[in-house]
Parts: structure tokens; C-alpha cells; sequence
């Protein structure tokens, strides 16, 4: 049969022996599981063991893309990889883009796996039918700019995923870069790849992509083109990047740094930062950065970023006195694949500890300014592992069980530290997902009306969840929070977000505000059904994404994951103080104080419409069996 | 005497972001697949700053990729010939 929008292609790739082979997928798969997301979690399964250790030969990668990546189809550069994570021990997704799902799908594969382990540094190499596993030791210890650049320079116009020294020296929260923009792998990917001694994985694809209904298809794009070019904020969005979309400087305002604030607003952003604004495959929606520092100290440096608020939020921390300084320590971090998020947060908490002297210059082996050179070492200490720098690379977990003081002020959960406080933009689903999530912190799967300034009256909440799918009995018991005052339950509100993610993410679409908004359940059911040929309902794509995440929580409750690791953090319910401002935390409407009774039972919420056991945490037996999993029991 | 004027496609390179829905419209448009390599209108390293775009001498001057171009890094203009 032929296949449109998928390739019906898995490239399994064995290390160890060399061995390069391809297996067809099968069309009842890809109907239950739709792609990218749904068919990695379904190939984890597969593959990977309970309770290996994540720096194992049977630790496998999986890489995946959706059936709409490859197309025309506006945000479908979506690259999904599932691995069991060193940071967290959990198996979980991460997502990255600009061009390898593109490439990937290109070749002809729909998904990868990487087994085993390489005896030497290599790297892969794809182009179409041409896959090889090459000689990469003159590369191993190149930082991630280089390394992309070198393939760029023998390979013409390829997508690359790359990992820096952090990857190769197993720091456990190491990611890596696509196309030395994209982060992917939060939480360790990269430490897992460079355990295999993967390098890098080049590809390179042309082998064409057909629509299964061209005609009507291209009647569809145009009018969803025309819908997104006229969307009076667009200019902005191209103008801004995701700087439209948090403004960073109003953080630091409410923070009472003016000075600071202004070093990144618009107009500082635009004269003095921004070099040009890139896009991956297919995107109407660009918002990745190149940026160029063009005065003062490190001029000239060019710095490639997902967005330019990642160095923003790190200038938010104190510590660092001016952007360039910000940016300058970001593109180290980027070079060397750390994560910006973690070295934020840890650089921040190590901060608070040695004012309270729970953390010494002695432990650290350098003296603790709080300042840019302070940053510097700390990276350094981090990336050699080096005396309390061998700590820190074990991540959060590692961290936690040296003070018994620190389990209080440790802003992570499951591993990973947060990304969104509540107590700084209140309890919407971005922040609360975080608990839930099988990865740990982590906001990408929470998206809905809740993010950030998009929320609103009744009415507004209710357009987009008929937009998400949410179907209307769901939306009345989303209206009933614990306390009345809260206007809107996000525990069970944040079900339908994660499935509304896996619907894109299998799909392989950008999940992005600025993308997913132009989209509904109903649209992307009928944009599959056109490219693909293959004739489901908006229902069944729904179910397929419930599917697949109750998949993922299953095997990681066959990792030992239990309700306990769903857990509010206790800096949580402390004050936090930010400039002049004691913040708590407070529901998303800001008129309710959440208590951990309130916080248990959003969870119980969660869970119950979950249809999983409130005590356990644990998808029911009778859940698994509707939807159709009674296999992986 | 009377000039000449022809329409010609006018490339803003500063304006491209590499998203390549210039080249896939063409290819699916005209060879029924969304090809890069198919495509009439070629774009070296995208990502690079040094990325160069170019119309193949077959080009068949449909304008397509101007009029789905979403960033103004193709323009239709018109020139004396």
C-alpha cells in the first residue's frame, strides 16, 4: 500500500554491532497511535526494559516524527525523542525542531532507534538510503557550534542534532541543539547520547513527500494561509520573537531592576541584539533568534537561540549586571549543552544557600561573588566535574540528599527544576503540569487558555476548549475548582491540555501559542486526513493521544513512579521574595491562596478525570482496557 | 518611444527566515511532491548567514513562491526591459 504523510519506515540503528537495518510499521499502529509522540511511546515500550539504567547498552534513543512533518503543513517540524532520562530516571519526551524531522522524513524514515553502545566516538549519518555510522574523533570535545558548522560546511543544507561537552561528559541534565538552535533532550538526552558516543546525527533528505489528496489540501493551506496572514498581531510576532510572548523586562520591573529592564525591552532588543530571525520548515509563525551583541564587552558575538528570552530569563536571576553578559554565558551554556533553565535555577539556589551558609566557598573550591566570573566557575566546575561540581552534574536529586535543609528550598520536581513558579504568574496548567508530568518539571504539555495573559471571562475559556476538543461534560466539571472563587479547576483542566500537546506532538506540529492557536481538534483531523489518506475522526485522534500518555504514565509507574513523585514542591507554599514583592501562591484568577489541601486536590481532581486511581496514581485496569492497551498491563 | 516593462521577482534576502515554503509550494504545485530538491527556487544553508537563494534557469515564473511568501523575501516588481 502506498503511504502519504508517513513513510511506514523505522531505521534501527545498533551501535555495538554496526548494524543498520529498517522495519515497516503497521497501518493498525498508525491508526492507534497516530505518529511522532503516540508512535515513540508505543516503540518505548517495545524497546526499552523497566528499570534499566539509564546509562546502559539498553537504554535506547527514539526519534519521531509525525505524519504532517515533511509537508507544507504550517509549525510540522516536530521532532519528538523518547529515552529513559539520567536525570530523572523517568521515560519521557522531549521535542525540538528546526530541520531534522523535516530531513528525517525526507530520508524516508518516519522514526529512529538508537541501540547499544559504540566502542569509539562516532556519528550518523543519513541521506536517504545511504545511512552510515562514521569516525567522529576529531570532533569529540568540539563544542556544539563548531560541530554543526563542520557538518554544514562537508554536508551543504542538513539538519544536525548535536551534543557539546556536558552531553559527552554525562552530566546528567545535558541537551542537545538542532541545528545549533533548538534545544532537545531536556533532562539528559544528551548525557545519553554521549554515553553511546554519538556525537552527532547528520541527515539529509529529498526523497519527496506526496499528499493523498492534493487538490483539496492545497484548497485548505491556502485558506489557513490567508487566515494566518491576516492576523493583525503577526507582524509583531515576526518583529519580536517570543519576546511578544513573555516580555522579560516586566519581570524584572515587578522585580524593581529598572535599569536592568530596560537592557531588554523592545527597543533595546531590536537596535542592539537582534541579527535575523529564522524559521524551521514550514513555519509562518518564526521565532527563532540569531542574535549579535553589537556594543561593549564581547561585540560581535554571534549567538544562535531558540528564542532570545532563554538568555533574558537568565538575566532576570541577580548576579549578572548587563544583557551582554547574559547572552555572552548563554552561548557558553549553548556551546557546551547545558541547560539554561537548570544552570539558572542552580546558580539562583546556590545563591540563597551561601547567604545562609548551608553552601561554602570551601565546598565549592572558588569564592562565591554572586557575579558573572562567579557564573564562569560555576559552569567550569560543572562541565570537569570537579570536587562539588561532581554534585551538581548529578542534577536535583543528587543535590537533595546532601542537607537535610535543602529539601525545603529545592525549586525541582521529579528531577528537574521548574521552569514556570506559580508563584510568579499564579497556578494555571503550564505551572501545575509540572507536578504531573511523568518527566518532572517541564511546561510544554500544559498549554491552554491559563498560559500566561492569554486566560480570560468564561466565554473566552469555553471557545478554547471547544477549539482543544474538550468535550462539554468536561468543561462543566472544569468550572467546579475546589473553591468556588477559583473560577476554573486546573487539575482537571490540565488532562485535556496534555492531550491536546499529544494530538500535536503525534501529529508533529509546533505546539507553540503562536502556532497551535490558528489550530482545532476538527482542522488538524481534517488537514491528517487529507495528507494522509487516512479517513479518522476527531474523536479517534483524541482517543489516540488519551492513548499514548496513558502509555507513558504506565511505564512509568513500571519504573517505580508512584502518586508520592506527583508532589507540589515545598518552596511552593513558602513566600517568595522578588524585589519589594512577597509573592504566594494563588490560583489563576489570583483569589484564592493555594493550601496543600487545595493542592492534593487538584490532584485527586487530575487523576480522576485521568479515569486513574486517586491513591496510586496509576492508570485503572478497566482505563487500559478501553483504550485498548491490555497488552502492556 | 514606448519602454518596456517586465515583471520580475525582486529577492530581500535580509527578510528570509529559511522556512522554505517557497520551495515546497513549487515543488508540490509543479511536480506533485514537496521535494526541496525539486523545487525551482533553491536555498543554500538556511540557517547559515551566508545563505544564498536562486531561481534554476527553468523556472517557469509562476510567482507562486512570491504570493506564499510570508516574510517579504520575495517581492514581484516591475522593471524596464
Amino acid at each position: 500500500m502506498e503511504l502519504h504523510g508517513y513513510t511506514g519506515k523505522i531505521l534501527e540503528i545498533d551501535l555495538k554491532d554496526e548494524r543498520i537495518s529498517v522495519k515497516q510499521e503497521k497501518e493498525e499502529d498508525l491508526r492507534k497511535f497516530i505518529g511522532g509522540f503516540g508512535m515513540n511511546c508505543k516503540l518505548a515500550a517495545e524497546y526499552l526494559k523497566p528499570r534499566i539504567d539509564p546509562f546502559s547498552p539498553e537504554n535506547v534513543i527514539i526519534l519521531g516524527t509525525g505524519p504532517l512533518v515533511g509537508t507544507i503543513m504550517p509549525g510540522s517540524s516536530r521532532l519528538v525523542g523518547i529515552t529513559k532520562f539520567p536525570a530523572t530516571g523517568a521515560i519521557a519526551n522531549s521535542c525540538g525542531s528546526m530541520s531534522f524531522g523535516f530531513h528525517l522524513k525526507q530520508s524516508g524514515y518516519d522514526h529512529v532507534v538508537i541501540k547499544e553502545i559504540s566502542d569509539k566516538p562516532i556519528y550518523i549519518y543519513i541521506n536517504n538510503d545511504d545511512v552510515r555510522i562514521l569516525d567522529a574523533s576529531n570532533l569529540w570535545g568540539k563544542d556544539i557550534a563548531v560541530t554543526t558548522d563542520y557538518m554544514w560546511k562537508h554536508y551543504g543544507s542538513c539538519s544536525i542534532i548535536a551534543i557539546g561537552r556536558a552531553g559527552e561528559n554525562k552530566i546528567n541534565g545535558a541537551l542537545a541543539l538542532i541545528d545549533k538552535t533548538s534545544t532537545f533532550g531536556r533532562g539528559g538526552l544528551a548525557a545519553v547520547m554521549g554515553h553511546k558516543k554519538v556525537k552527532c546525527i547528520v541527515v539529509k533528505g529529498n526523497k519527496g513527500i506526496k499528499i493523498a489528496q492534493q487538490a483539496k489540501f492545497l484548497k485548505k493551506y491556502k485558506s489557513f494561509i490567508e487566515r494566518v496572514k491576516n492576523y493583525p498581531h503577526r507582524p509583531s510576532w515576526i518583529e519580536l520573537g517570543m519576546l511578544r510572548s513573555l516580555p522579560v523586562g516586566m519581570i524584572l520591573s515587578a522585580k524593581g531592576e529598572k535599569k536592568k529592564a530596560r537592557q531588554c525591552n523592545e527597543k533595546s532588543y531590536l537596535k542592539k541584539m537582534k541579527k535575523r530571525r529564522i524559521a524551521c520548515p514550514s513555519c509562518p509563525m518564526a521565532d527563532k533568534d540569531i542574535l549579535e551583541i553589537k556594543e561593549g564587552d564581547f561585540a560581535g558575538l554571534i549567538c544562535y537561540a531558540s528564542s532570545v528570552i532563554n538568555p533574558f530569563l537568565m538575566f532576570t536571576i541577580d548576579g549578572l549586571s548587563t544583557y551582554n553578559e547574559a547572552i555572552k554565558i548563554f552561548d557558553e551554556i549553548n556551546r557546551n549543552g547545558l541547560d539554561g533553565l537548570t544552570i539558572t535555577s542552580l546558580f539562583d539556589f546556590i545563591g540563597r544557600m551561601h547567604s545562609k551558609g548551608l553552601i561554602t566557598d570551601s565546598d565549592l573550591g572558588f569564592e562565591w561573588k554572586n557575579d558573572f566570573e562567579t557564573l564562569k566557575s560555576l559552569l567550569k566546575i560543572i562541565l570537569n566535574k570537579e570536587g562539588f561540581g561532581k554534585v551538581l552534574a548529578k542534577g536535583w536529586n543528587a543535590i537533595v540528599a546532601l542537607k537535610e535543609e535543602f529539601a525545603d528550598e529545592i525549586p525541582a520536581i521529579k528531577g528537574l527544576d521548574v521552569v514556570f513558579d506559580p508563584r510568579l504568574i499564579r497556578l494555571g496548567t503550564m505551572e501545575f503540569e509540572q507536578v504531573v508530568n511523568p518527566k518532572g518539571a517541564h511546561v510544554a504539555s500544559g498549554g491552554s487558555p491559563t498560559y500566561v495573559g492569554a486566560g480570560g471571562t468564561p466565554d473566552k475559556m469555553r471557545r478554547h476548549f471547544d477549539r482543544m476538543g474538550i468535550p462539554k461534560d468536561a468543561q462543566e466539571r472544569i468550572f467546579k475548582p475546589p473553591r468556588e472563587a477559583m473560577g476554573i479547576n486546573v487539575g482537571r483542566l490540565t488532562r485535556y491540555a496534555e492531550d491536546w500537546y499529544a494530538v500535536l506532538t503525534s501529529l508533529g506540529l509546533c505546539a507553540r501559542a503562536q502556532m497551535n492557536r490558528f489550530y482545532s481538534l476538527n482542522s488538524v483531523t481534517e488537514f491528517y486526513s487529507l495528507i494522509t489518506g487516512f479517513d479518522l475522526t476527531a474523536e479517534e485522534l483524541r482517543k489516540a493521544a488519551e492513548r499514548s500518555w496513558n502509555l507513558l504514565r504506565l511505564l512509568n509507574y513500571k519504573e517505580g513512579f508512584k502518586r508520592e513523585n506527583d508532589s507540589f514542591p515545598n518552596v511552593w507554599f513558602k513566600t517568595l521574595k522578588y524585589g519589594p514583592n512577597e509573592l504566594k501562591i494563588y490560583d489563576y484568577y489570583g483569589t484564592t491562596l493555594i493550601t496543600p489541601d487545595i493542592a492534593k486536590q487538584l490532584i485527586d481532581d487530575y487523576y480522576d478525570e485521568r479515569g486513574w486511581d486517586i491513591k496510586s496514581g496509576t492508570p485503572k485496569k478497566e482505563k487500559l482496557i478501553s483504550l485498548e492497551l491490555k497488552e502492556y498491563i | 518611444m514606448e519602454k518596456n516593462v517586465v515583471e520580475t521577482i525582486k529577492i530581500n534576502k535580509e527578510n528570509c527566515t529559511g522556512c522554505r515554503i517557497c520551495q515546497m509550494i513549487c515543488s508540490l504545485t509543479h511536480f506533485n511532491k514537496i521535494s526541496l530538491k525539486d523545487a525551482l527556487i533553491q536555498i543554500d544553508n538556511p540557517y547559515d548567514l551566508t545563505f544564498e537563494i536562486k531561481f534554476l534557469e527553468n523556472c517557469l515564473k509562476c510567482y507562486l513562491c512570491v504570493d506564499y511568501c510570508l516574510y517579504n523575501a520575495l517581492e514581484r516588481i516591475e522593471e524596464e526591459g
